[in-house]
């Protein structure tokens, strides 16, 4: 069937069976659910009404949206509904499967709605659901009318392109704009754990001011002081201490206001989080069809029971525990629910019962999976985690109940000795708790010998997802924020600067700073961008991007500004989280904040990028390695005219030359770079064999900070970087 | 004489500590001990805590300025809250519960054996001061 009979153009037709689409999704979700929530009983009236009437809103919607065929189809399947419901003898123990079936066939076309509509596909369906009905032989009759909406004539093209009434105001946003808006608020977090950082530094500086009042106040009270000069310092006393006060009321002001903007970031992203909650019933539902697949696939009889549907979730969560729960359901199918012989044996009804419960507590979302079965035997457990070398003899006779079962969760043991195809031998245990540990949550086991097994998880409510790279230096993980690291890359040994895409970027070791890297090997680095500045970080493996949960420090780690906070992996470890802003500043010494940051640095320079000039290489190694040792970046050049190409690609803080070379001399270099804007006070250090009176004029008119006679020594080095 | 109720007693290295038993509010075997580059000694490292991130302390260098044994998984450790802060000290035996009494300043457990008493605030205080003077005047 063409569009063109239909009242939009092409674009918005698309855009309006988008949202036709999701409005489909959760309607056959509603569908399922409520066919599922009986097992394979007959649904209750109630229920065949709802689904009936869901059916039939769906048809109405893809009538307006030009999808006849999905009409046809949705009007076949209310059919079929309606037949149900006026001869209950036609459910067979089959019919729910059989309208699973047909539901997901629905579903799978609804992934080509904006396709040409396959009518082999349609035939294929149509054939299914006529099997349903088939019992009664009236699956073409007219559905029963509804009060509300009124039925509209199906299979009327004409009538069918009109507008639907709109049940609810509902906003459709696709969901990437709303990740972008949490990991905006997720930057809020950074940048308001720098700006508390700088506050702490403000109260440094108000004890500071104190301080100084005191020695003041000292001079004052000092009886060998002459009168005038006391008047003059008691005057600047009370200046300096109304100024402390003023500073120190500013700071404790400021932290308020932090506070403040602390829980607006908080409701912020509890806002947007709100946006992408969801019900567990989606959730459930799946669980619901998965064990519906396992039952097939073993025909180990188990029904499912639901509590807390209602229960919401984020998205995102949700979608990480689709896995978790079928994997806890396929354990309880392979290792939890007994035969129907043994039950009957222990009194207990034939039929197992696998529970999902959800419901909020408090901070946490809770879920549970528990099963009615034969329990875990710990006595067999332990001794297989002796058989299997995990535990020690000793450790086993050591071990209670809670131990044992832990163990479970740790080391994904099966009870059962023999390979489990449908459990994955428990592996897949050990694969829930990294699961929901990666979501920041813990997962717990409780079993009950001949009553049944109960896995809890337990989830924070709100979590401050954020994507990161993560990337190891001695055998431990760290992450960057992804959203600051541009490309990733590879930088030779002993380079200071690497080429990436055309610009030359300085390059930081972080397997130096984070660990023992040796600057010999050839290093995978990661490209890191912030506020326009960017460098490139060596590290020794590149592990990839990942989403993690970004959580606080703490107090006692918060003034070590290195870090932006930190995340826990699958397996329960710690792993601290870079920040850039601060990985920027060390490679980029002049990067705005930095003077306000490291006020020690503000007189004279500690530390930073310094150039090295020298034609002779043992020279340059001493050099780099010495300034390398007091926290030097450095470069170096062989002679002065490469030398002034680098100082036209980056800043440097110092410059350390010798004076004879070839191309260009020393004394030619500091001219020209002085007539450089943004070198014109840079700290110049020379070093030469020929320290004539000559020389020292000519250095101190060019504004050299020192000469230092070759042959260097370290301490005649450190004078020469202290001298003012 | 006064009489100390409710301390904990516990070694690490050769020496004998006590602490307040308000001021613990666990003991746990630690998780995997995260190295923190860049900080002082006296930060052992951080742990997962019901995730939560658990900072390390080392009594050793804290109280002597001399460092004690690196912390690692599955030692021994007293969560402590004060100064509005929650950490870890990591301990090589967690002796018992006990009275202790004050001599002149001397504390001794009931078989007149000395023991240092810690006060957890200033312990805190200590490392707060540690970690920031290493943040402002990196090394």
């Amino acid at each position: 069937m063409s569009d063109g009979e239909l009242d939009f153009d092409a674009e918005e037709l698309a855009m309006l069976r988008q949202l036709f689409r999701s409005e489909a999704q959760d309607a056959l979700e509603t569908v399922t659910a409520r066919l599922l929530a009986g097992g394979s009983a007959k649904p209750s009236a109630e229920a065949l009404t709802e689904m009936m009437r869901v059916t039939h809103t769906l048809k109405g919607a893809a009538g307006t949206v030009g999808l006849h065929a999905m009409v046809d189809l949705s009007h076949r399947l209310e059919s079929a509904l309606a037949a149900l419901g006026r001869e209950p003898s036609a459910w067979q123990a089959v019919t729910a499967d059989r309208l699973v079936e047909v539901i997901d066939a629905l579903r799978g076309y609804l992934d080509h709605v904006n396709e040409p509509s396959s009518d082999a596909a349609a035939a294929e369906i149509r054939t299914q659901i006529d099997h349903i009905a088939r019992p009664n032989r009236r699956a073409q009759t007219e559905p029963p009318t509804f009060v509300e909406p009124p039925p509209e004539p199906v299979l009327d093209s004409a009538s069918d392109t009109g507008p639907l009434p709109e049940p609810k105001a509902w906003l459709h946003v696709e969901p990437e704009r709303i990740d972008t808006l949490m990991s905006s608020a997720g930057e809020l977090l950074f940048d308001r754990t720098r700006i508390e950082r700088r506050v702490q530094l403000l109260r440094t500086l108000a004890r500071d001011l104190a301080r100084t009042r005191q020695t003041l106040h000292e001079a004052i009270v000092d009886e060998s002081a002459t009168r005038p000069a006391r008047s003059l310092l008691v005057e600047a006393e009370n200046a300096l201490a109304g100024q402390a006060a003023l500073l120190s009321q500013t700071t404790a002001a400021l932290l308020d206001e932090i506070e403040a903007l602390r829980r607006t970031i908080g409701e912020v992203q509890r806002g947007l989080t709100r946006i992408r909650m969801e019900s567990a019933k989606s959730l459930m539902t799946h669980a619901a069809r998965t064990l519906r697949a396992l039952r097939r696939a073993t025909g180990v009889t188990v029904e499912l029971r639901t509590v807390g549907e209602a229960t919401e979730f984020d998205k995102a969560v949700a979608e990480h525990l689709v896995d978790p729960i079928t994997q806890l359901l396929r354990n309880a199918v392979a290792h939890g629910v007994e035969p129907p012989e043994e039950r009957a044996a222990h009194g207990k009804p034939p039929v197992a019962t696998i529970t999902i419960r959800a419901r909020q507590d408090a901070n946490s979302l809770v879920l549970e999976v528990s099963d009615d079965g034969r329990g875990i035997d710990t006595a067999a457990l332990s001794e297989r985690l002796v058989a299997t070398g995990r535990w020690s003899a000793a450790r086993a006779r050591l071990a209670n109940d809670a131990d044992v079962l832990a163990a479970l969760l740790d080391t994904g043991i099966s009870v059962r000795g023999e390979a489990d195809e449908l459990a994955g031998r428990g592996v897949g245990i050990g694969l829930v708790r990294q699961t929901i540990a990666k979501l920041g949550g813990e997962v717990k086991v409780s079993s009950t010998p001949g009553k049944g097994t109960t896995f809890t998880m337990r989830l924070p409510l709100s979590t401050a997802l954020a994507q990161a790279m993560l990337f190891k230096v001695d055998g431990q993980v760290y992450a960057i924020p992804n959203i600051h690291v541009v490309d990733t890359t590879l930088v030779e040994p002993h380079a200071t600067t690497a080429t990436v895409r055309h610009d030359v970027l300085p390059v930081l070791r972080l397997d130096q700073l984070l660990g023992h890297g040796a600057a010999t090997e050839k290093k995978p680095a990661i490209v890191v961008s912030f506020a326009g500045k960017s460098l490139v970080c060596t590290v020794d493996k590149i592990v990839g991007a990942r989403e993690i949960v970004i959580k606080p420090l703490g107090p006692l780690l918060a003034p070590l500004t290195l870090y932006a906070g930190a995340t826990i992996s699958g397996s329960g470890k710690v792993q601290l989280i870079l920040d850039p802003a601060q990985l920027v500043r060390r490679a980029h010494p002049d990067a705005p904040g930095a003077a306000l940051s490291d006020p020690v640095s503000a007189p004279m320079v500690l530390a930073g990028r310094a150039l090295v000039v020298d034609d002779s290489r043992a020279i340059r190694e001493a050099m780099t390695s010495m300034l390398g040792s007091e926290g030097w970046i450095v470069d170096v050049a062989e002679d002065g005219a490469r030398a002034l190409q680098m100082t036209r690609q980056l800043r440097y803080d110092l410059v350390v030359t010798d004076l004879e070379m070839p191309a260009l001399g020393g004394f030619e270099l500091i001219a020209r770079l002085r007539k450089d804007d943004r070198f014109r006070t840079t700290p110049v250090v020379i070093i030469t064999s020929r320290a004539s009176p000559e020389h020292r004029r000519r250095a101190r008119d060019l504004g050299v900070r020192a000469l230092v006679a070759k042959p260097i020594t370290r301490r005649k080095l450190l004078e020469a970087l202290a001298a003012r | 004489m006064t009489e100390l109720r409710n301390v904990i007693v516990f070694t690490v290295g050769a020496a004998r500590y006590a602490v307040e038993l308000r001021w613990v509010r666990e003991v746990v075997s630690l998780g995997f001990v995260t190295n923190v580059p860049t900080a002082p000694t006296a930060l052992g490292g951080v742990c997962n805590l019901h995730g939560a991130i658990l900072p390390v302390l080392d009594v050793s260098v804290l109280l002597d300025g001399v460092p004690g044994l690196a912390a690692r998984q599955g030692d021994g450790a007293l969560v402590i809250e004060a100064e509005g802060l929650v950490c870890a000290l990591r301990v090589d035996q967690v002796d018992h519960v006990a009275s202790l009494y004050e001599t002149a300043g001397a504390v001794t457990d009931a078989t007149g054996r000395p023991l240092i008493l810690l006060d957890p605030a200033r312990l805190i205080r200590r490392a707060l001061e540690l970690v920031t003077a290493l943040a402002e005047h990196p090394a």
